[in-house]
């Protein structure tokens, strides 16, 4: 295939015969349709490298992304270069065919990793937990998993009841297309933003709570009620549980994020079933599962049901301590009543921490003042009541029991390998039943809290409570005190509320700190502050009194202490938070299918691997289609004898041959005749550059040291390229291309070659001007030096820059017009006045001379003020 | 607020003379995106499923068909196949609720002029219709000549 320079060559050399009159309106015709395809692939082209870009910095940055964002780029990316293929095939019928067989590779494996992974859920829709297997974790999720083999080893009442399995969810969601309309509903919201996200999550449980349960699953679910023994008379009722796949996936804990629906009625048992169900798309659950990555697909919501414990006292055993993990300690939380007031935040529950060596035993407690607690109604549902003030600050459990429950986590710990947070309940007749198992995470403190610290000489605001997350952050405080006020939680802000409520996990991927006045470091909300690395300090009395008012703070949580303003001592000891999202489901799907989206591999035109077939990745296609179709435009004319489409030399009076052709509408006048008026082109993007490349004279090469002349003569004589006397099709022409709101200028001027391509339209959203720039007549060292030097001034005027080698690539896009035509100026100021710069880029005080003299030049050219003297 | 676009100054409305149909069975988003695409002076026509849309192009040829990939009973991607063959004219854009690499490819493939996603941006649907138009212009203008060339020998 003849690359670009050679068309160009023949193309000049040979003469262009007259037109026959009758085909000229045909051939106009065409030329219009043919400019019409070569727009529409610019614009294709722009909005892939835009994508491209989007991909790239999601997969560099910070902010989470979901499987929506993942799908959504990689589907328009595509659907944009096929056509970008299909413009060029128009402009070239057949001439590049093998790009479609390109496409069609890239496209497989983009879509291996994007779409083909979706699980499928197979087994009984619903499954007696007497029945159920360590192997069934994915069939009812880890939890009931581990809480059904647990109970038998151990000793502790077996549970009975049953698991709706993750096949049960799909039949659900499969039918009347429910999962079809909720990802329709994700894809089009955004939904790292929280108000959207808070509509979305409030439309599609509802979406679910409404949706009809298919009969075959309801059959199931009445069987395995059936089975359940009566309880004074009457059918028990039921606790209905959340045991997500995915829930207890490694290194996340997704603490709370679902519902639990307690002392259900069997006849209310498929609404409590599509509650927890609906619960998946919690607003605190999206948000774990986009800061996690954690694909929506992965997460079937398997639904545990037991009969109800009412229980005398209840809480969570953390088989070791989180924050300190090499201390002998068990750590167990109790309060009167369910253990829902210690996993929801709502008391300041007893801690009993007790040993494993040489025997399991209790060490030390802090009793809690326990004002509430939740009891089962009579009928169904639970109470929420005032605790007899006598047994408030009274202990909730004995010392037998205490040492009954440490037995039970060291043995529990021993059984499973590793630290488990235990959700037990005492009963009525005193035995101890185990509710839920999952994996401890955990956070030692990454700074040794025995370290000599500074004395902080800050005003010390609170001191007290419990950390539940260690480290040190600060910003102004914000008191939640409805759940609305969430929607207005400011990024960086100290999150200061009664209750550590599991439902403000939403916010603590952009809180600084957490402070609450109730709740302990066993709840959900302090589970999550842990994993996202938030300091959290827990169980401050009058926290939100205290610190309505005070502006910003420092919570040091390790120091259970909070100060007025920034302390900087205690902040630069903060551990840096890792990226949740490297390593996730999310992140290596669009990692992998990024391999063949973004690199690129065919960076030369003029080499022979330039082809249709060395495209292996969306990058190269688009960047081969460009290429030629830029190509095909400038051939059209010539090959079909167009005199009027052909190119004409520009009459000017700049010592410099420049010739135009015009696409579309870029001359106010056609001539048949060999040269072109500047008055008469109507090109904005032109104009723009030609008065850049005009307003200055340039003042020739600059002196040049022995150094660099020198380099100039090696390369001279070394490179015949170089060489002015060498006959060559490119030396000292320089061409524009263009119509009304388009321009290309490829220029040889002196030893480097440069290119312009610019859009400048009433579409803001589609303006653009690109820039590139390689070679030069010095050694490589002072032509990276230039380049260099042009790219920071380029930077300087809102360009994106990247640089390889000699070469740079700049890059302004989506701006009004009159500052794409500031910008163009630029460019065409730079393309004269950084004519051999190259030669003084070894001269420190030379180059900080041009360095001024072209950024006060720069400052006349578009109007802009110097900057103020220092 | 939404601002019809003025066509004053003799600023020839790049949609001028150009009929739209959208198809789409969500009635929600069909009335509301009928309601603003007139707003801007659109001439626009609605139809709520695949059937109903093929009734539309017998009797009232448009130039630009929007329709959504997913609909019940014939979907998107068999309604474009159906348009291709008997109005092979018409430029279709496709939309879609719900990404699909396959669907998106395969309509690019069988003719499709662009494939957006939803939500949709309106300048972003209106651009798309302009470029789809001005196609269609081209190709009637090129037609023409050829039909009037081939008259005149």
């Amino acid at each position: 295939m003849p690359s670009f320079r050679d068309t160009l060559r023949r193309w000049f050399r040979r003469p262009v015969p007259p037109a026959a009159a009758q085909d000229v309106e045909a051939l106009r015709l065409a030329f219009q349709a043919r400019y019409h395809q070569f727009k529409l692939l610019l614009g294709a082209n722009n909005k892939a490298l835009e994508i491209m870009s989007e991909i790239q910095e999601a997969l560099g940055g910070q902010a989470p992304f979901g499987m929506t964002f993942v799908r959504s780029r990689c589907t328009r990316l595509l659907a944009t270069v096929f056509a970008i293929v299909r413009y060029l095939d128009e402009l070239a019928p057949g001439a590049y065919s093998g790009l479609f067989d390109s496409f069609r590779q890239i496209e497989a494996e983009i879509n291996r990793h994007v779409s083909a992974s979706e699980p499928s859920w197979q087994g009984p829709l619903v499954l007696p937990l007497a029945d159920v297997r360590p192997e069934h974790a994915d069939l009812v999720g880890a939890k009931m998993a581990n809480l059904a083999d647990l109970a038998g080893r151990l000793g502790a009442p077996l549970p009975e009841g049953f698991v709706v399995t993750a096949a049960g969810f799909a039949c659900f969601m499969a039918y009347s297309d429910l999962q079809t309309e909720i990802n329709r509903r994700l894809q089009a919201t955004d939904v790292r933003r929280l108000d959207h996200l808070y509509a979305l999550s409030a439309d599609l449980q509802q979406l679910i709570i409404r949706a009809e349960v298919p009969g075959e699953l309801q059959a199931a679910v009445a069987a395995a009620l059936d089975r359940l023994p009566a309880e004074g008379g009457r059918a028990p009722r039921l606790a209905v549980r959340s045991s997500a796949l995915g829930e207890d996936a490694a290194g996340t804990s997704f603490a709370g994020q679902y519902r639990s629906q307690l002392n259900v009625a069997p006849e209310h048992l498929m609404q409590a079933y599509k509650e927890v169900v609906a619960s998946k798309y919690g607003v605190a659950a999206m948000r774990y599962r986009l800061a996690r990555g954690l694909r929506d697909e992965d997460v079937a919501m398997c639904v545990g049901c037991m009969p109800m414990i009412d229980a005398v006292a209840g809480g969570v055993i953390y088989t070791r301590n989180p924050l300190a993990p090499d201390r002998d300690e068990i750590l167990i939380h109790s309060a009167w009543g369910l253990p829902k007031s210690v996993v929801d935040g709502g008391v300041t529950a007893d801690l009993f921490v007790a040993r494993r060596n040489p025997a399991p035993g209790l060490v030390a407690q802090q009793i809690g003042h326990k004002e509430i607690r939740f009891a089962c109604h009579p009928d169904e549902g639970l109470s929420r009541l005032e605790t007899d003030p006598a047994d408030r600050g009274r202990p909730s459990l004995t010392l037998p029991q205490v040492n009954h429950l440490a037995r039970l986590a060291a043995a529990a710990e021993a059984d499973q390998g590793g630290p488990r947070d235990l959700e037990w309940a005492l009963d009525h007749q005193g035995r101890i039943h185990l509710l839920q198992c999952r994996p401890l995470q955990l956070h030692p403190p990454a700074v040794d809290p025995s370290a000599d610290l500074l004395p902080v000489t800050a005003p010390l605001l609170l001191r007290g409570g419990r950390t539940a997350s260690p480290g040190a952050g600060a910003g102004p405080v914000f008191v939640l005190r409805r759940d609305a006020d969430a929607l207005a939680f400011p990024a960086g802000a100290v999150l200061v509320a009664a209750q550590a409520l599991p439902r403000w996990a939403s916010l603590l991927d952009r809180a600084a700190a957490v402070v609450t006045e109730q709740g302990s470091i066993a709840g959900h909300l302090a589970s999550v502050a842990r994993e996202f690395g938030v300091p959290a300090l827990m169980g401050v009395e009058g926290a939100v009194a205290a610190l309505t008012e005070a502006g910003t703070v420092t919570v040091d949580a390790t120091a259970t202490a909070v100060y007025g303003g920034r302390v900087a001592s205690l902040l630069a000891a903060k551990p840096r938070a890792a990226n949740p999202m490297a390593g996730s489901p999310v992140y290596e799907t669009l990692r992998q299918a990024s391999e063949y989206i973004v690199p690129l591999n065919l960076l030369d035109p003029d080499s022979p691997s330039f082809r249709p077939r060395n495209c292996r990745t969306l990058h190269d296609i688009t960047r081969f289609c460009h290429e030629k179709a830029v190509h095909e435009m400038f051939s059209f004319g010539k090959h079909h004898h167009f005199p009027e489409r052909s190119s004409k030399q520009l009459f000017t009076d700049i010592p410099m041959q420049w010739w135009v052709l015009d696409l579309d509408d870029g001359l106010a006048r056609q001539s048949p005749g060999p040269y072109a008026q500047l008055e008469d082109v109507v090109s904005i993007p032109m104009l723009a550059l030609w008065e850049g490349i005009t307003a200055f004279p340039w003042e020739g090469p600059p002196p040049v040291d022995g150094r660099g002349l020198m380099s100039v003569m090696f390369q001279a004589t070394a490179n015949r390229a170089l060489e002015p006397t060498v006959r060559s099709s490119m030396a000292n022409r320089n061409y524009f291309m263009i119509s009304r709101h388009y321009c290309s200028l490829q220029s040889r001027l002196g030893f480097h070659f440069c290119s312009v391509e610019a859009l400048v339209g009433d579409r803001p959203g589609e303006n653009y001007a690109t820039f590139r720039f390689k070679g030069g007549a010095a050694d490589a060292d002072r032509r990276v030096q230039r380049v260099v030097f042009v790219g920071e001034i380029l930077e300087d005027h809102g360009f994106s820059v990247s640089i390889r080698e000699d070469a740079l690539a700049a890059r302004i896009e989506h701006e009004k017009p009159e500052e794409m035509r500031k910008a163009l100026k630029i460019l065409g100021y730079l393309i004269i006045h950084t004519r051999q710069l190259d030669m003084v880029m070894t001269c420190c005080d030379t180059v900080a001379r041009y360095r001024h003299k072209i950024q006060d030049q720069i400052r006349q050219l578009v109007g802009e003020a110097p900057p103020p003297a220092a | 607020m939404e601002v019809a676009e003025s066509t004053a100054g003799g600023k020839k409305n790049p949609l001028d003379d150009c009929k739209i149909l959208v198809v789409d069975d969500e009635a929600d988003f069909l009335d509301t995106l009928i309601k603003r695409l007139r707003r801007r002076r659109v001439d626009v026509r609605s139809a709520a499923s695949a059937q109903e849309a093929l009734a539309v192009l017998e009797s009232d040829p448009v130039d630009v068909v929007v329709l959504d990939v997913r609909m019940p009973q014939m979907d998107g991607i068999r309604l474009l196949e159906i348009i291709k063959q008997r109005h092979a004219p018409i430029e279709v854009i496709m939309l879609t609720g719900h990404a699909s690499l396959e669907a998106a490819v395969k309509g690019m493939d069988l003719g499709a002029f662009d494939y957006l996603m939803k939500p949709v941006d309106l300048d972003e649907l209106i651009y798309k219709m302009q470029d789809a138009y001005r196609k269609r212009l081209l190709q009637k203008g090129r037609m023409r000549h050829i039909a009037s060339s081939r008259e005149g020998t």
